[in-house]
């Protein structure tokens, strides 16, 4: 053991803490890198604890049959083919899709919509973007059933689309009325925070286009489509990656919606509203059956990353030849540049 | 400078030492017992709001009477999280509460873990057995005759209507005569072709046909899977109960409406649904659903007969660090003084059979005209079937539910539906090891 002298303080005190550590801490020594690294330990902790630990076992947890409290038996790879075989997973796949097309693209489209507005001189353009982003923190369980009321037979929606001369719509109760009623909640959502996020690409324009555009005479319409949108197209795509990744993981819309005390509510009528996410939920959590859901965890991942390949490709198909290292930013940003001449 | 460093370093030290003693102080605690109470003067009890007195909970925090130095805390643990909470700490071996709450539901999914909890004939249960409801202790025993749940509340049915309706359709309307002229689910639903015809506002019978077809159920001893772990959901007792809830709906006398959403508080309120099936437990939320309706419902029995529907359990897990302190507590807070007790503070509906005849209980409910609801679900409570319930009940019925839900919401042709929940539980019940 080897201890060092300190001119300056109390070489004891620096020797206990030696045989604490039970390591040299000689200058130079390996010792050195201890304390920066236990600085930013707690970090690498809770993520092992709380992040890699449940992915991996998850992953084994899906090669077993497991009821969350007695002993695991072991299944190979049965839950999966169990899980492809199931017409309620795929049924919710299928939902999921739709409502994520549902959500997605009006949401979008309308996010663009507000940026532009906000962006131009309007009066307390600080309060609206404020109110626009409220819905983003709001407890979506309170928000669920305040939309509970609004798609009710005789509720708000219905009450405006009759005030027109309307038929009122089964929000609740058909096929579309339900993916309907679960996309305007994630709209609803979502449009505040994906305008910010287009707000602040949209200041990052040089003025001067715009006004070049005013000069030339175009009309706020061909502004937006025509000198916003194709500057934009980084930042667009970037947000329509991420409403992917979060639309493929819609849960508590339509958790909340159909929570009734009656047995067989999940996912309401037809289990229109049913989602992968919410259907890994009822099996793993309401009927004990940790396996098939850490197994539909896994299946939902592939989904994913096909899909986020997908994305990939079509968004870098015609820059092959660039550097791919730069990663999907920098092909963004290039594409966009160069669209945008 | 070099001082600097050192008080820098020495913080960082005694932070991070803290830190970790804090964390081993923690899991040194969960190591010498799996109890939440570990190194407490008293043991834990794990609840839902509402589903035990608060004030007989006060005087067990200070000291259970009659057992001096024992004291029990309870710990109010949201109703849809408990569930997961008992069996995440029993799979942590960590942190399990000595005495937990389950409801009807989950007491069966435990049976394949029976040995999580103790067996309260081992502590002397079969002494206060005469008691308790007959039917409510035998839903305590797992198949291999453990007995890991001690009555709490029953759920004893009858049919809830509307007075005022059934008297302006023509039809009897005083709950004897009521009684009397619908024994059965088929005079049931002639009772609904005459108030859709002849009531104010032509009512339907009913908010849904889930409620009938569960209410049905009920009443068999056989649901969908047996004690051998056998499939028996395609067999005639499930079908009748489907076939009548079918048949309501052919007939037009549902108004197609989920419980509990602002559709069926609109329609209960405005008088456009006649009759409730259900449990005693849903008085307070048609109280609190209809205000405006008060003295125009009635109580009587169910067509075909009572049952029971929901109800709870005490039990007390293998961790509890004092078995017969907990047990002696169970007795205390579950006698039949203390039953009338909860029932008079949560309307708890006591297992206790001798309470229904104490004059706390026959008190007459403004809401019913004046009527005594004891006088309907006491009879009730203790003409129930005994009924097996197996650990996969929710895995087998889901499909059924929500096939009538489509049947009904989605105008599925019933027989494809019938066919489809067969499948669909059959599939899913052969995976978890039912044949």
């Amino acid at each position: 053991m080897a201890t060092v002298l300190d001119p300056a303080g109390a070489p004891a005190a620096e020797e206990r803490r030696a045989a604490r550590r039970g390591r040299s801490t000689a200058p130079g020594g390996r010792g050195r890198h201890v304390p920066p690294l236990l600085a930013v330990s707690p970090f690498y902790v809770l993520f092992a604890v709380f992040g890699t630990f449940p992915v991996l076992y998850s992953l084994y947890l899906s090669f077993q049959d497991w009821d969350g409290i007695g002993d695991m038996r072991f299944v190979g790879l049965k839950q999966y083919g169990w899980l492809l075989q199931d017409s309620v997973f795929w049924h919710s796949v299928v939902n999921t899709f739709e409502i994520w097309f549902l959500s997605t693209v009006p949401m979008l489209f309308l996010a663009l919509v507000l940026a532009f507005l906000l962006h131009s001189q309007v009066r307390f353009s600080g309060a609206l973007r404020v109110a626009y982003f409220i819905p983003n923190v709001t407890s979506m369980v309170a928000m669920t059933i305040v939309f509970g009321s609004v798609f009710a037979q005789a509720g708000l929606a219905n009450s405006v689309l009759r005030a027109v001369g309307l038929d009122g719509v089964g929000w609740l109760s058909s096929e579309w009325g339900i993916k309907s009623s679960v996309a305007i909640m994630i709209i609803w959502r979502w449009v505040g925070y994906n305008a910010l996020i287009f707000l602040a690409g949209l200041q990052a324009i040089p003025t001067e286009h715009f006004e070049a555009a005013r000069v030339d005479g175009a009309n706020s319409w061909q502004t937006l489509f025509r000198v916003v949108v194709p500057q934009l197209r980084p930042v667009i795509l970037f947000a329509a990656v991420t409403s992917t990744i979060n639309g493929l993981q819609i849960f508590t819309e339509s958790q909340v919606l159909f929570q009734s005390t009656d047995v067989g509510t999940t996912g309401g009528p037809g289990q229109e509203g049913m989602t992968i996410v919410l259907y890994l939920w009822q099996k793993a959590f309401k009927e004990h059956q940790f396996g098939y859901g850490a197994a539909m965890g896994w299946l939902l991942f592939a989904i994913i990353a096909i899909f986020t390949i997908v994305n990939w490709r079509l968004v870098s198909g015609s820059d092959r030849d660039d550097d791919r290292r730069s990663g999907i930013a920098g092909l963004l940003r290039r594409k966009g540049v160069r669209n945008g001449r | 400078m070099d001082h600097r460093t050192m008080t820098r370093r020495r913080l960082l030290g005694v932070s991070l030492g803290g830190a970790g003693a804090a964390l081993l102080g923690m899991s040194g605690c969960g190591a010498s017992s799996g109890s939440a109470s570990a190194g407490t003067d008293h043991l834990s009890l794990w609840y839902w709001k509402g589903a035990l007195s608060d004030k007989l909970l006060a005087t067990a925090k200070r000291g259970v009477p009659g057992m001096p130095g024992l004291k029990v805390r309870g710990s109010q643990i949201p109703d849809g999280d408990i569930d997961s909470k008992v069996r995440t700490s029993l799979a942590a071996r960590a942190y399990v509460p000595d005495i937990t709450v389950a409801n009807s539901d989950n007491l069966a999914t435990f049976f394949p873990d029976e040995n999580e909890f103790l067996d309260l004939r081992t502590l002397g249960a079969e002494s206060v057995r005469d008691s308790y409801l007959d039917w409510k202790w035998e839903s305590c025993f797992t198949p291999s005759g453990r007995m890991i749940g001690f009555p709490l509340d029953a759920g004893p049915t009858a049919l809830y209507y509307r007075r005022d309706l059934f008297q302006k359709a023509g039809l009897p309307h005083e709950p004897e005569d009521v009684a009397e002229e619908i024994p059965t689910w088929e005079k049931f639903i002639a009772t609904g072709r005459t108030l859709r015809a002849k009531g104010p506002g032509k009512p339907y019978l009913v908010s849904n046909i889930g409620n009938v077809f569960q209410q049905a159920l009920l009443q068999s001893p056989k649901q969908f899977v047996d004690a051998d772990n056998r499939f028996i959901g395609d067999q005639q007792h499930i079908r009748r109960a489907w076939d009548l809830s079918v048949e309501i709906l052919r007939q037009r006398l549902s108004a197609g409406i989920t419980d509990g959403t602002p559709d069926f508080n609109a329609a209960m309120s405005g008088g456009r649904v006649a009759t409730m099936t259900t449990a005693v437990w849903a008085i307070n939320g048609l109280k609190d659903t209809a205000p405006k309706t008060s003295g125009t419902w009635r109580l009587t029995t169910m067509p075909d007969g009572p049952a029971n529907y929901g109800g709870s359990y005490l039990t007390l897990t293998r961790y509890c660090r004092d078995p017969e302190g907990a047990f002696a507590f169970l007795k205390w807070l579950l006698s039949p003084a203390n039953q009338l007790k909860s029932y008079q503070e949560m309307a708890l509906f006591p297992t206790t059979p001798a309470s229904y005849a104490d004059p706390a209980m026959h008190t007459p409910d403004p809401f019913f005209g004046g009527q005594q609801p004891i006088d309907v679900f006491g009879p009730a409570a203790q003409k129930a079937p005994v009924v097996y319930f197996s650990p996969y009940e929710d895995s087998a019925k889901i499909p059924f539910f929500q096939e009538l839900t489509n049947v009904e919401m989605l105008g599925k042709n019933p027989d494809r539906a019938w066919r489809d929940a067969v499948n669909t539980a059959a599939t899913t019940l052969s995976r978890l090891g039912v044949s």
